[in-house]
């Protein structure tokens, strides 16, 4: 059984503990007065981060857990403050003592440590990561992220799903559509309303452009970390270019703000011309860049995942596929109709997620073209219905992975919202990829892995 | 690899080739003129993030692609504060993140400016006031300039670093 997300929900009489696995959803009651849960990280290893997150928003102790480190809180965050029970509903909090936070290291002779971040030297999110090294090999990692904690959850609370929309579309720039899709079929479930097949066409279209415009930017950037800068060239055009494509459909450079019920009727002959120049354009990148022996010499069995571990770790996504895991969302009958193939690789290094991502591209071109034949238009406008009250659940493929989003909604207000990134899993399993590998390597195998910082943190 | 030497040949420059109107070229002259005055030929920014949703970078990446190429005007984003002339804040200011800005920004060598980057920072966006967020950053850092956006585009941030630099 895998497991997809864990959580906590602070019921007026007691909390609630929800597990989500693939094929079940368990649900534990927990009295208010000393709350205390038994951990499941020894056989679910994601979980150590669930975990330590629901100690953080609840005060739920986790009973036998071998990591009781605060995850969200960090070294001048105030103890003994829960903020996602009902109870905090302070706006403000002041920063406190400084508390050392104590990281895994591996200690020794001649064994040193070194950390990098929050603040990085590229252009890139801020997290920590803390390596203990002999010399120039990696001994192992912790990596330590919640810098950019905003607390979404709460900011959510008590608003309409339709005031939620905006947010939701801004929790990770990167994965922006795919988050609008998830709430989007919530909201669908909870209006009781079924979705026309020309609307699905057009959000999926823009879920495969927005996968296109991200995995162009790695296509460029995993190369250009391996000091091969040409590469980059090359895939940040692709990547402009899709994104003034996105732009000119959505009237947004990244989407944001653009799945709803209105149909926005593209400029088909245009895309279509687009499609046909991004197709002539991978091939001829993709005869070039797997034809680079110095390249695919620092890609082959760097940072490698094994499928073994990817499995004990819940992995979902590109990590996962890279590592022999046939897991995708978009494994249905609609995307299956339109030409949806998974795209797996064995050897689970950073040259196999740099190959599942070329071939989820080519992939994602023919789909969209697909859908173009497919494409009618007209105008609707879907009304809202009325919201039911209840709790809902979706699930979307975004280019990272599976993006699980849960929704609570009492008397038409969301009572408790919950997403978990894809990210927020695999994160924490980049530190199997380090052994065996040196430190110079650890950007290469970073972004070949390229996560989300903002839709983990939330 | 010769196959690739061919294309691009073929190709040619598409910085200069592609459908920016006369006034975006006034303006880049216009900048480096400026930059050249002002910072001795170079003008280096830090970009630091205090919690976005990662839009902004990624436009901030975007000013190196083939189109914008924003080295060539003399303006690099550098690996650390004690490089930089400019911080480029992105993001809601954390509350995690605000003592490691307040510590970017007393790394920096003198004189330095803060530029506070898209909606975000200035507390302009969607998002609500919780906890976690200590934004406005101008309660925390001097801020010289302001660049409007959610996020603003490549074309907005060139631009947004012309009116600093008029200033």
């Amino acid at each position: 059984m895998r497991v997809i997300a864990k959580y906590a929900k602070d019921l007026k009489t007691h909390f609630e503990v929800i597990t989500v696995y693939d094929e079940e959803i368990i649900k534990e009651s927990i009295s208010k007065e000393n709350p205390k849960i038994k951990t499941v990280m020894r056989k679910h290893p994601c979980c150590i981060w669930f975990e330590r997150k629901i100690r953080d928003d609840f005060g739920i102790q986790i009973e036998d857990a071998f990591d009781k480190r605060p995850l969200l809180h960090h070294e001048r965050f105030p103890q003994d403050i829960y903020p996602m029970r009902k109870d905090f509903i302070q706006k403000e909090i002041d920063f406190t003592d400084f508390v050392p936070y104590i990281y895994e290291t591996i200690g020794g002779d001649g064994v040193f440590e070194v950390s990098v971040g929050p603040i990085h030297a590229g252009i890139i999110e801020p997290g920590h990561f803390h390596f203990s090294q002999a010399g120039e090999d990696i001994l192992h990692q912790e990596i330590r992220h919640f810098y950019k904690y905003r607390a979404i959850e709460k900011m959510l609370e008590g608003k309409t799903l339709f005031e939620a929309k905006k947010i939701v579309s801004r929790i990770s720039g990167n994965e922006s559509i795919a988050y609008q899709i998830a709430l989007r079929d919530i909201t669908l479930d909870a209006t009781k309303m079924a979705l026309p097949t020309s609307l699905r066409v057009e959000h999926a279209i823009l879920l495969e452009l927005e996968r296109l415009i991200h995995h162009f930017t790695d296509l460029g950037f995993i190369p250009n970390d391996a000091g091969f800068a040409s590469a980059l060239a090359y895939c940040s055009k692709l990547s402009e270019d899709t994104r003034r494509v996105m732009f000119r459909l959505t009237n947004h450079r990244f989407g944001f703000d653009t799945i709803g019920f209105e149909k926005l009727n593209f400029d088909i002959p245009y895309l279509k011309d687009f499609m046909d120049k991004l197709d002539k354009e991978i091939d001829f990148f993709e005869n070039w860049i797997m034809d680079i022996p110095s390249l695919w010499d620092r890609f082959d069995s760097t940072g490698v995942l094994s499928k073994e571990n990817a499995q004990q770790y819940d992995c979902v996504g590109v990590v996962a596929r890279a590592s022999g895991i046939a897991i995708d969302r978009r494994d249905n009958k609609f995307y299956r109709s339109y030409g949806f193939e998974i795209c797996t690789q064995k050897s689970g290094d950073v040259g196999a997620r740099f190959q599942v991502r070329l071939c989820e591209v080519k992939n994602s071109i023919k789909m969209i073209k697909r859908f173009i034949e497919d494409y009618r238009q007209n105008s609707m406008v879907l009304k809202n219905g009325d919201i039911k009250d209840g709790e809902y659940f979706s699930f979307v493929e975004s280019s990272l992975g599976e993006v699980f989003m849960t929704i609570e909604i009492t008397s038409g207000k969301i009572e408790r919202f919950f997403v978990r990134d894809p990210s927020f899993i695999n994160w924490q399993v980049v530190h199997r990829m380090m052994p065996n590998n040196i430190i110079a390597d650890f950007p290469l195998i970073n972004k070949s892995c390229d996560l989300s910082y903002a839709g983990n943190d939330l | 690899m010769i196959k690739f030497w061919l294309k691009r040949v073929k190709q040619g420059i598409l910085t200069e080739n592609i459908e920016f109107d006369y006034e975006l070229e006034s303006i880049k002259k216009e900048l480096k003129k400026s930059i050249k005055a002002k910072f001795a030929g170079s003008l280096a920014i830090r970009m630091v993030d205090s919690g976005s949703c990662n839009g902004c970078e990624a436009e901030c990446n975007a000013l190196s692609n083939p189109y914008y190429d924003l080295e060539r005007l003399g303006i690099y984003f550098v690996a650390s504060p004690r490089h930089a002339d400019i911080m480029l804040l992105s993001g809601l200011v954390t509350f995690n993140m605000t003592p490691h800005i307040k510590d970017a920004y007393e790394q920096m060598p003198d004189p330095k400016w803060v530029i506070t980057l898209g909606d975000c920072p200035a507390m302009e966006s969607v998002f609500d006031k919780t906890f976690a967020i200590k934004a406005p950053a101008k309660e925390h850092l001097p801020i010289a300039h302001h660049i409007k956006g959610c996020p603003p585009t490549p074309e907005d941030i060139i631009r947004g670093l012309l009116e600093f630099l008029k200033r």
